[in-house]
């Protein structure tokens, strides 16, 4: 068979996996909220796959730019974060020391901030939260 | 010889006082003691469960909004995939069935309209 060539116009790939994902996950969805809602009122048009690929490479090329500018301002942190949640299970609460500072820097240096929708009017959200009842065990 | 007559009396600072009441060691606190110091106790373990609850509820939801937000990305990635294995599957139907007179190529299975996604790995 010759020589096929791809039918897709090139977008680099996030390649990142599910610890850093995790990790990102508010940036993107705070950064990328206009490019992801448009692709889901897209995919909601038609679950076919080739509708909504030029909406689908927008998205990633906005998440591929939100770790990246994560990777060149926070680098240490983000790491240590995702890290983190590699080795306990992907808890977040599990990694609130490591999550605070990678917050602080996100929000300072590149103005990302993390916002879990819907949370009570008044209440503290729960990433922070002082003294959580739900902590690592070991310290 | 005669003895000056005189008038018994108590000792001066009156008799001792008699000891009829048992005494008895202290045993602990009263019942009553006992039972609301359970009570609070017990009141406020329930109320840290109730908060611990309450917590719990808002990890879940960090949890789910962290999907949510990741949902997109996942999906193009997976329906590039899709596009791109779609497309070799055509092309390589194409080579194969080039010498069945009347293929159609890349017919569909389904009489709608509606996108059906494989029921196999292609």
């Amino acid at each position: 068979m010759a020589e096929l060539k791809d039918p897709l116009p090139p977008v680099q790939e996030l390649g990142a996996t599910s610890g850093p994902l995790k990790s990102a996950a508010y940036f993107i969805g705070d950064r990328c909220k206009e490019f992801n809602e448009d692709f889901m009122l897209c995919k909601n048009e038609s679950r076919a796959p080739e509708h909504c690929l030029q909406e689908g490479r927008k998205v990633t090329r906005c998440a591929q730019e939100v770790l990246t500018n994560l990777r060149a301002a926070c680098a240490a942190e983000f790491e240590t974060h995702w890290q983190c949640l590699e080795q306990n299970n992907h808890y977040y609460y599990k990694c609130r020391r490591e999550e605070r500072p990678l917050n602080t820097c996100a929000f300072t240096k590149i103005g990302y901030k993390k916002e879990i929708p819907g949370t009570t009017e008044g209440q503290t959200p729960i990433h922070e939260v002082k003294m959580p009842y739900y902590r690592p065990q070991q310290k | 010889m005669s003895v000056p007559y005189r008038q018994d009396m108590p000792p001066t600072g009156g008799f001792e006082a008699i000891r009829y009441k048992r005494y008895l060691p202290y045993k602990g606190p009263s019942g009553a003691v006992i039972f609301g110091a359970f009570f609070l106790v017990s009141a406020y373990g329930l109320y840290r469960v109730g908060m611990g609850n309450r917590e719990k509820r808002e990890l879940l939801r960090e949890k789910q909004w962290a999907r949510i937000h990741l949902v997109p990305i996942l999906m193009a990635e997976a329906d590039r995939n899709l596009v791109r294995r779609e497309y070799v599957a055509l092309e390589r139907e194409k080579e194969l069935m080039k010498n069945v007179k009347g293929w159609q190529p890349g017919g569909k299975v389904y009489h709608s309209d509606k996108y059906i996604p494989p029921s196999i790995q292609i």
